[in-house]
């Protein structure tokens, strides 16, 4: 008898636990319709911005990149592939006499095509900037993970120029880099030199530029990287009488596999766009010493008005990208290593 | 962190080698911080400097005025409080609706089961792997029809939603329990509710430090406002820069006054709330 009122609140609290496990399962009575449209409305700004400034624009890219477009009248004439044969030609290889040629010279002479001789500046650059960042940001991070006084400050050294907006580091560096500038007046007079103003230095410039503002970033990818490896690894190592390179070549390298792949592919990217640190510092110049493939597109789109055939630039490019990308991603399958 | 060597049996925290080793590290580390930090104070002492050359600016600047700055806030041409306004308003704008949209998609995409989600997150993330520059032309095209060329509307519409901020807040909501969310809609809340009430400001960590590095981004932004700010009055800073580079160029001393004024507040935020800026990076590296 005394015990029966217990019972009914232990079973009417087992009812109510009931229903509320019953409501979770539909989500407390709401329905799949009703998560249908509510999860639609989360995302409707964000499809709207998607397709309207994303893949609405890449469809209007390609179609544009067929024509010869004219800002007036906000319409263009159809040239079918024009502009793509017009900022191809001349061909770095030819058919003469039954057999292919290679022509060099193609990218060598910004007179005979800018196309390419733009895209002999990316690759130029591209190749010198690309492993310098990284293998910089990563010896930093190496040297940074270890028990460094001042670690904070020194981390703070090396990500300032991440920060900095590629105009303001542009201008800076044109000033280091000029004839009068502050470089030449901490080098020996004879290595004394208007590296900004001579077409022989001035990529090299945008380089230097480019490598100081890049390690950074990839130092605090590499330190993320590096603590995510357990320890565990280096005390096997060490057991095993493993030396410090060894070590580095067994432990590090490989646990950074993912680091190093997104942090080549971005660098790879982003290298093959640069454009803002090289119209600022010079322009493009001096003749075209300068001039990117973006940079190409840019003047011959938004300064020439031939909105037609910096869109087929710009297809070409992102075609390369995309190649180089796929490259890297079926090339990282094939050698992935799991621990 | 990587335990060093000498915490192990049998290597030593003394000897030649221990300091040897430790003085080439200690002068490694601090070549290259000097590399990274030296460009910061030439652009200093030259804005300070009447006539800078390499001589009077290099190490220990000869000369101290702020002439160069005052020449900039007299100058007819030089409209600085406008294109400090300017780049205020169009930065605060996109982090704002960034912040705003971002977190909405990335909230739906995390805890809301509706039809689609996974191929829909998918193909959101996607659209990181087009290049700006393909998009450039077509945008500016579209916007040229809008009559958008040279408006804030212009500037700041094409950069409201990014593909980041929505990949980086979703792994955030999907790290907090649904039981909150079951909690909360027992209790009587409708999904937004549970969203705005509970989810949100538990997220306030991860909008801080997607906030402060979307601000950094358009701040520091310069292919999208040079194409569409062609006018004076809508320039922001680093566009103004370029302008006042091309006018006034091999005036270093101006120049490098005007740099300062664009990295002096990014610096001082940096060294402010270091952590975030450095969060905000190592988050970005984390989608790879």
């Amino acid at each position: 008898m005394a015990t029966e009122p217990l019972q009914s609140t232990a079973e009417r609290t087992t009812e109510r636990l009931r229903s509320v496990l019953h409501n979770l399962k539909g989500y407390a009575g709401i329905t799949e319709d009703q998560n249908n449209l509510m999860g639609f409305a989360f995302i409707a700004p964000n499809i709207l911005v998607f397709s309207l400034f994303l893949l609405g624009p890449v469809l209007f890219a390609f179609y544009v990149s067929f024509q010869e477009w004219s800002i007036l009248a906000g319409a263009g004439e159809w040239t079918g592939i024009g502009n793509y044969v017009d900022v191809l030609e001349p061909l770095p290889i030819s058919y003469v006499d039954g057999s292919l040629q290679w022509r060099p010279e193609v990218f060598m002479d910004p007179s005979t095509s800018l196309w390419w001789y733009s895209l002999k500046n990316t690759f130029v650059y591209a190749i010198g900037t690309v492993p310098l960042q990284i293998f910089g940001g990563l010896a930093v991070a190496l040297m940074l993970d270890k028990r460094v006084r001042l670690k904070k400050a020194y981390r703070a050294a090396y990500f300032m120029p991440v920060m900095l907006s590629g105009a303001a580091s542009a201008v800076m560096w044109r000033w280091f880099l000029a004839g009068d500038g502050v470089i030449n007046g901490i080098l020996p007079t004879f290595l004394e030199h208007n590296w900004a103003g001579d077409p022989g230095t001035a990529l090299g410039g945008v380089m230097l530029m480019a490598i100081w503002g890049g390690i950074g970033s990839n130092m605090i990818f590499f330190l993320a990287g590096l603590q995510n490896i357990p320890e565990e690894l280096y005390e096997a190592a060490r057991i095993d009488g493993a030396s410090r390179w060894h070590r580095f070549r067994h432990v590090t390298w490989p646990s950074l596999g993912n680091t190093n792949f997104f942090v080549f592919v971005m660098a790879i990217i982003s290298a093959f766009q640069v454009f803002g640190i090289a119209l600022v510092f010079s322009q493009g110049g001096p003749v075209y010493a300068t001039t990117t493939t973006v940079l190409l597109i840019y003047q011959r789109a938004f300064e020439e008005g031939a909105f037609g055939e910096g869109a087929a630039m710009a297809f070409l490019l992102f075609l390369l990208i995309f190649a180089f990308s796929y490259y890297q991603y079926r090339y990282r399958e094939e050698t992935e290593v799991d621990y | 962190m990587a335990r060093s060597d000498y915490e192990y049996p049998g290597y030593e925290r003394s000897g030649v080698s221990y300091w040897s080793k430790t003085t080439i590290l200690y002068l490694l580390v601090t070549a290259g911080a000097l590399w990274m930090t030296l460009p910061f104070w030439w652009t200093l002492t030259t804005s300070l400097s009447a006539s800078p050359t390499a001589a009077t600016v290099s190490f220990i600047p000869a000369e101290f005025t702020f002439q160069n700055f005052i020449t900039l806030w007299e100058r007819p041409d030089i409209l600085l409080v406008r294109w400090f306004l300017n780049t205020m308003l169009f930065a605060g704008a996109v982090t704002a609706f960034n912040l705003t949209f971002d977190s909405l998609a990335g909230y739906a995409l995390a805890k809301v089961d509706f039809w689609g989600r996974e191929k829909i997150f998918l193909g959101f993330i996607s659209t990181m792997m087009i290049p700006g520059m393909v998009t450039l032309i077509p945008v500016y095209l579209l916007l040229v029809e809008l009559g958008w060329v040279n408006t804030y509307q212009g500037l700041i519409a094409p950069l409201v939603a990014q593909p980041l901020g929505i990949f980086l807040l979703r792994q955030h909501f999907k790290s907090l329990p649904s039981a909150l969310g079951d909690a909360a809609k027992i209790d009587g809340c409708n999904e937004f509710q549970t969203f705005y009430k509970v989810y949100l400001p538990l997220a306030k960590p991860a909008l801080a430090t997607l906030g402060i590095f979307t601000f950094m981004g358009a701040w520091n932004n310069f292919q999208w406002p040079l194409i569409i700010a062609n006018g004076a009055e809508m320039y922001t800073l680093p566009i103004a820069l370029f302008a006042v580079r091309n006018q006034y160029f091999a005036e270093w001393g101006l120049m490098m006054a005007a740099a300062l004024i664009i990295v002096a507040p990014v610096i001082v935020a940096f060294l402010a709330a270091q952590n975030y800026f450095i969060q905000g990076m190592s988050l970005s590296g984390m989608k790879g």
